[in-house]
């Protein structure tokens, strides 16, 4: 985890990325640019970290992504990438150690239809986070959110297999982790009672390699969540 | 193109798909599900269209994509993949013939950064009509999707290339390609003007035999999305 507070407006841009190394532009709470340093933390790639302040952008890193957002990629050669699925699926490719996506175009496609059905319930989080802000009744939203994850439990019961992918960690399963992770923070901690498959499979993930090296304390995510709902995300929080 | 009338609710399912076909469930008109047409038709692909009925779906369709949207495709062995960009994917992984995506992963990237791109800009070709269906005024909106084309017409100048993947047709111009087809349709035709690189592509488009394969004339667009707006798509125009 980078113990680097984030670069805002004003700042110097970063020299170019060293021969040997890959850049990852992150924020160290964002669940997208987790998704990011997941992988390349899974696959052992040697990168280096600069977090962003995403509420005062750099000036030089809206020239490299002007959808200003994180995660991006840059290489030594300049060449820049970016969407988080992007990110992971560039490095998957470049990177053959450790295949994170399974090599059969079915099954990748298996992955990806996945993620598209998982990046459809993203939405309920934090409809229900700013839902619950502006003093409205989420409950029907919670609702919704308790069949989709009842959905995903099912699919672990029906393919009998510890992670999404088979019996070990994929993709899929990274892709998914960083919200699983902040649960407890968003108070949704309960809309996994019902689904114990699910369940198992959070302990499971909270015991692989990359998730305990990118994860934060439900304390610092708390914290973190706190400042963000108040309008005033506190990117350093912890340094 | 398939001169199949769709199937609706009550319909029996088809049988399995024939040996070394691919089956697209499809609808005539949708610019989402001809994506998957346009990849089958330029990769030379033996497939069969079955056309679905939008408002009244087949239960066993839904069984088969419980989102219950166009395009799917269905291959012998009953595997189901659904999400234009992913079957797109697919048959570029699985039929090696005329490869539509670059083989270098940054190339590759590069065409899905252009591809999320795009993907922001057609909400516009829907919200243009039908606001100015119930009065509302869009001037602000064709502002924006006017500016939209500018920029992907800087990025042809750009690049100095005749399609957006360099000098001949690569798969982001074929995934874009279904809204400029009804840019009549949509009223956003005049957009064109002042983007002369971008209107050149069009023409250069027009003469691509996969497209010339599976478009509608923009009268054909016109009648259909005329039904579309009035809450009463007529799927079988023309049949």
């Amino acid at each position: 985890m980078s113990a680097e507070k984030c670069l805002a407006k004003g700042s110097a841009a970063p020299g170019p990325v060293p021969k040997g190394y890959i850049r990852v532009y992150s924020m160290r709470f964002c669940p997208f640019a987790q998704r990011a340093r997941l992988v390349l933390k899974a696959k052992g790639i040697k990168h280096e970290i600069i977090n962003v302040h995403l509420a005062d952008k750099p000036e030089w890193y809206l020239k490299k992504n002007p959808f200003g957002i994180v995660p991006t990629l840059e290489t030594p050669a300049g060449e820049v990438i970016y969407e988080s699925p992007i990110t992971c699926e560039y490095l998957d490719e470049v990177y053959p150690e450790k295949q994170l996506l399974p090599s059969s175009p079915f099954a990748k496609a298996q992955q990806r239809m996945m993620l598209e059905y998982f990046s459809k319930m993203i939405g309920y989080f934090y409809r229900i986070l700013s839902g619950r802000k502006n003093g409205q009744d989420v409950s029907g939203l919670e609702a919704e959110l308790k069949e989709k994850l009842s959905k995903l439990n099912e699919d672990l019961v029906n393919k009998k297999t510890k992670f999404f992918g088979g019996d070990s960690i994929t993709m899929i399963d990274y892709m998914m982790w960083p919200w699983f992770e902040r649960l407890e923070v968003f108070e949704l901690q309960h809309c996994l009672d019902g689904t114990p498959e699910l369940k198992m499979w959070t302990e499971r993930m909270l015991e692989d390699p990359a998730v305990k090296a990118t994860i934060h304390s439900i304390d610092a995510h708390k914290a973190f969540f706190k400042s963000y709902v108040e309008g005033k995300p506190d990117y350093d929080y912890g340094l | 193109m398939s001169a199949e009338k769709c199937l609706a609710k009550g319909s029996a399912a088809p049988g399995p798909v024939p040996k070394d076909y691919i089956r697209v469930y499809s609808m005539r008109f949708c610019p989402f599900a001809q994506r998957t047409r346009l990849v089958l038709k330029a990769k030379g692909i033996k497939y069969e269209t079955i056309n679905v009925h939008l408002k009244e779906k087949p239960e066993w369709y839904l069984k088969k994509n419980s989102f219950g949207l166009v395009p799917a495709l269905e291959t012998p062995a009953g595997e189901v993949i659904y999400e234009s960009a992913i079957t797109c994917e697919y048959l570029d992984e699985v039929y090696p013939e005329k490869k539509l995506l670059p083989s270098s992963p940054f190339a590759k990237a590069q065409q899905k950064m252009m591809l999320e791109h795009f993907s922001k800009v057609i909400p516009y070709f829907y919200k243009i009509p039908m606001d100015r269906k119930k009065g509302e005024d869009v001037s602000g909106l064709e502002a924006e999707l006017k500016e939209k084309f500018a920029k992907l017409n800087e990025d042809l100048v750009n690049k100095k290339t005749k399609f957006f993947g360099g000098d001949s047709i690569t798969m982001i111009d074929y995934m874009m390609w279904p809204w400029f087809e009804r840019v009549e349709a949509y009223q956003v035709k005049q957009f064109l003007d002042g983007n002369p690189e971008l209107k050149k592509w069009t023409e250069l488009m027009l003469q691509d035999s996969a497209v010339k394969a599976t478009m509608f004339s923009p009268d054909a667009h016109k009648a259909f999305f005329k039904t579309f707006l009035d809450g009463n798509p007529d799927f079988d125009y023309g049949l």
